[in-house]
Parts: C-alpha cells; sequence; structure tokens
C-alpha cells in the first residue's frame, strides 16, 4: 500500500484528508480512516529555492506539489522534480512525509 | 450608515528602534488628526495583530497607548485581510449603535524587529501543522503552487505576471512612503533570484515596518462624505489542500456581497485597491472580478489599464509590492491611498474624479476574502 490514509464519509462517501469529527459535506459523524492506492494527478507543482528554515534549505531546492487522488481529494506531497500539471503520479510514504513520483 | 473619516499611513520601510505599538500610536494619533476629532470623540477600538509583538491583549495596549477608554476595543487577526476586515467589524458597531467612531489601526516592525529566517517561518505557519508545514512549504510556495495552477489554467505567461510588478514599481516611483523606488522591468523581474517557481525574488512583496490607521465613523466628514457602501466576506477555506478548484471562487463570493449590499456594478468603479502580495495573487483578483480578461491582467497593466491615467486607476501608492507590506497595516495603506484619491488630495497621484472605488483583500492562501465598495457623495 500507498501508506497514505484518508477519512471516508461512511454516509455520503466524501474521502477527506484532514482530521475532523464530521463529514464536510455532508454533516454525517463518525468517518472510517481508509488506506489508498496513492494514485493521482499533478494539480500544480512548484519548486522551493527558499526555505522556511535555512537548514531545509537544499542546492537547487525541493519539489512540492499538489496532487489529487483519485478519491478526489488534494494532497500536498514532497515531489521528483520535473513534474507537470496534469501528469499522472503514485503518492507514497517516504521518510514519513508523502512523496509524488511518475506512474 | 459609516464613512471614512480619517486615515494615516507612515513611510514603509525600515523604522529601527520603533516597536508595533510604537507605529501604531503614530499612525492612529495622525488619523484621529485628519478625521478632526477629539481623542475622546473615539468610542471604538480595533486593532491588528503584530507577530512581533503576539500581545494576548492588542486592543487594549492601544488603546492604553493613545489615553483612549472605548466602549469596545479588541485585535482583529484575518492575516491579510485584517484590516479590511476590521472596517467591516467597525461599520456592523457602528451599526448596532455601539459606536461613533472607530479606530481601526495596524502597525509592526516586521523588517527590523525579527530575523529574516523568524519572519518566513512565522508566515509559513498559516499552513497545516499537520499535513503541509513538515513539507517545508512557506508562504511563497503556496502562492507558487497558485501561480503555477492560475498560469495553466489562464494560459498567462511569467513575463505577464512580472507586468504587475513592474506597474506596481512604477506607481510606488510617484509615492515618497513607499519602500522599493528604483525602477524594474520585465526583464529585471525574470532575472531576480527564484524564490519558489514560478515565482522570483520581484513577483514577491518586500517585508516592511510601518502603520496605517482609518477612522471609520457614523456621519461624514465635513469635508468629505466618503461612504462605505458596501462590504462582503467569504471564508472558503484556510489551506491551499482544502481550497476550491476555482481559484478566483472567495473573491467572487465577497465581491458579489459587497457590489449587492451597495446597489453597484463592478463595471462603474474607477479607482481599485487590490491586494497583491505577490503577482499572481493581483493577477487571479483582477480577474476573478472582472476587472481584468482572464489570463489577460499583465497585458491590461501593460497597456496602461491600471495606470493613474488608464480606465481603471489600481494601487497607485505602490501597493504589498513596491510600497511595502509589514502585515496588517500593508492594506490599510491601500485603503488610505483609495480615501485620498476619493477626497482629491493625491497630488501627483490624482486620478480623475474617482467616485465609486472597491477595494479587496484576502487572508491566508486564498482563504479569507473582504471585498470593500466606497462611494464619495457628489
Amino acid at each position: 500500500m500507498s501508506g497514505i490514509a484518508l477519512l471516508k464519509c461512511r454516509s455520503c462517501g466524501h474521502h477527506w484528508q484532514f482530521r475532523r469529527a464530521a463529514c464536510p459535506v455532508c454533516a454525517a459523524i463518525e468517518p472510517e480512516a481508509v488506506a489508498v492506492a496513492g494514485g493521482g494527478t499533478v494539480w500544480s507543482v512548484t519548486t522551493v529555492h527558499r526555505a522556511p528554515l535555512p537548514e531545509w534549505d537544499v542546492p537547487g531546492g525541493y519539489a512540492i506539489a499538489l496532487v489529487t487522488l483519485d478519491e478526489g481529494v488534494r494532497v500536498m506531497c514532497r515531489a521528483e522534480s520535473g513534474l507537470a500539471i496534469g501528469e499522472p503520479v503514485r503518492v507514497t510514504l517516504r521518510d514519513g512525509l508523502p512523496h509524488a513520483a511518475r506512474t | 450608515m459609516a464613512h471614512i473619516t480619517g486615515v494615516a499611513v507612515t513611510a514603509f520601510g525600515k523604522h529601527a528602534g520603533r516597536g508595533p505599538v510604537d507605529l501604531m500610536e503614530t499612525a492612529a494619533l495622525a488619523a484621529i488628526g485628519d478625521a478632526d476629532l477629539p481623542r475622546e470623540a473615539v468610542d471604538g477600538l480595533v486593532s491588528g495583530y503584530a507577530t512581533t509583538y503576539p500581545h494576548l491583549m492588542m486592543g487594549t495596549v492601544v488603546a492604553e497607548r493613545l489615553g483612549l477608554k472605548p466602549k469596545h476595543a479588541h485585535e482583529a487577526r484575518c492575516g491579510g485581510a485584517t484590516g479590511a476586515m476590521a472596517i467591516v467589524l467597525a461599520r456592523h458597531l457602528i451599526a448596532a449603535g455601539a459606536c461613533r467612531h472607530v479606530l481601526v489601526v495596524g502597525g509592526e516592525n516586521r523588517l527590523t524587529g525579527q530575523s529574516r529566517d523568524d519572519a518566513v517561518k512565522t508566515l509559513a505557519g498559516v499552513g497545516h501543522p499537520e499535513h503541509e508545514v513538515p513539507l517545508g512549504a512557506s508562504i511563497p510556495a503556496y502562492y507558487a503552487l497558485l501561480a503555477a495552477r492560475y498560469l495553466h489554467e489562464a494560459g498567462a505567461t511569467e513575463r505577464d505576471l512580472a507586468e504587475l510588478a513592474v506597474l506596481m514599481r512604477r506607481h510606488a516611483a510617484t509615492h515618497s512612503g513607499a519602500q522599493l523606488t528604483k525602477p524594474i522591468t520585465v526583464d529585471d523581474v525574470m532575472a531576480s533570484k527564484p524564490i519558489a517557481a514560478p515565482l522570483k525574488f520581484l513577483d514577491c512583496c518586500p517585508i516592511s515596518d510601518g502603520a496605517a490607521a482609518v477612522i471609520v465613523s457614523a456621519d461624514p466628514s465635513p469635508r468629505a462624505a466618503i461612504r462605505l457602501a458596501g462590504w462582503g466576506e467569504a471564508h472558503t477555506h484556510q489551506h491551499i489542500s482544502e481550497m476550491p478548484d476555482d481559484l478566483g471562487l472567495g473573491a467572487k463570493v465577497a465581491a458579489r456581497q459587497a457590489f449587492e449590499t451597495a446597489g453597484r456594478k463592478p463595471s462603474e468603479i474607477r479607482l481599485a485597491g487590490i491586494y497583491d502580495s505577490f503577482t499572481p495573487t493581483l493577477a487571479i483578483f483582477l480577474e476573478a472580478l472582472g476587472l481584468a480578461p482572464a489570463g489577460g491582467a499583465g497585458k491590461a497593466a501593460r497597456d496602461g489599464r491600471f495606470g493613474r491615467d488608464g480606465a481603471l486607476p489600481l494601487n497607485l501608492h505602490g501597493g504589498l509590492l513596491s510600497y511595502g507590506h509589514c502585515g496588517v497595516a500593508g492594506f490599510l495603506a491601500h485603503v488610505v491611498e483609495v480615501v485620498r484619491q476619493m477626497r482629491g488630495e493625491a497630488g501627483d497621484r490624482q486620478v480623475r474624479d474617482p467616485a465609486l472605488a472597491y477595494l479587496h483583500a484576502d487572508g491566508g492562501v486564498l482563504s479569507s476574502h473582504v471585498g470593500l465598495v466606497l462611494e464619495r457623495a457628489a
């Protein structure tokens, strides 16, 4: 598995990522935690040349992407370099962080 | 009815040795003087926050410093939209009959009161603590993700975005209080150091010290009746991970409400003050608000639409991108410029007869929006 977990509404089937007790669409409570395969497409992508903490700076920068998972949920990930918007990717956990790479 | 009766803004840049309360005091006293009010007439106060002095009760701190005994005082927090939000709150306090003259004030030594790394780290904290901040995202990175998506959807180019930075610098050159006044070109923007692709250094606003204040009153000032005719808010999300697919949705919702409450149409406005933390912020707003065609904000800037003599003069003081950005006072400077223009007091920057103006700010990552319609009585 990808290691990526989402929450899923038991009532309407809507998926989301952030911790919350009730479905943001239908307000049903007690969502279930689900593991997902991590497939998705790049919604946007950047290369950060100036990190928020100097010790995080990497020569050449590091890529961050927003990926729309197949479940319809947008998640922020570290990413392999050179990804383009619309490109299919798979998101997996790498060193504890979600990471998007070409399929 | 609520009116803007007093405005003041300091120069933005470095005010070494002066703290947020010092800076707010300067702007507040100037705005009270501008409104020609005795200090004791100010019976309400909404202050901004300061990242360099995160006090629990900034509203009360400012009231004490100014020697005010207001019926209402508190500190508002809504990121870059705080100043505009505070003006809406002032209007609501007046409409409720709670206050007659509300001081809205923001100020901060964001440039000299902390290290640049501390400023970047603090701002990055608007991201999600679990799912965004640990990835090493920064405020420029969040806006870079918006910028990349905007360029993809709108078919605009990085050079188009650069036009907006060039325009703001040109405007700032005409204002003695602006932080950045050296002329720049599109090529300069393109050649400036990369921050978070596609944003370069000159696509980003500077960090500044400074302050600004606005007095919102029940009755108009005898010298110019500038009425807060319309106001609107939208809060579509906090984190970019959860933002709507439509980049301009929050701006559209807030603007629609603002124009509806004013009973006016966007096509009627003759002056604009639009939040411009990064060049894509400004492009997304101008296009979402219908003030430029989709993908066409940069071209419209190049063609002179937003200049002093253009069809829709915009941020004539230089905006956040060149007048500067010191937090809550950043957008209040837009309000000050629009009000001075509407009063005919803008000197060399004065536009022709701006009787109706629109102001728009966002906080977070296009998260919270406030739109204001200002109307000058005939």
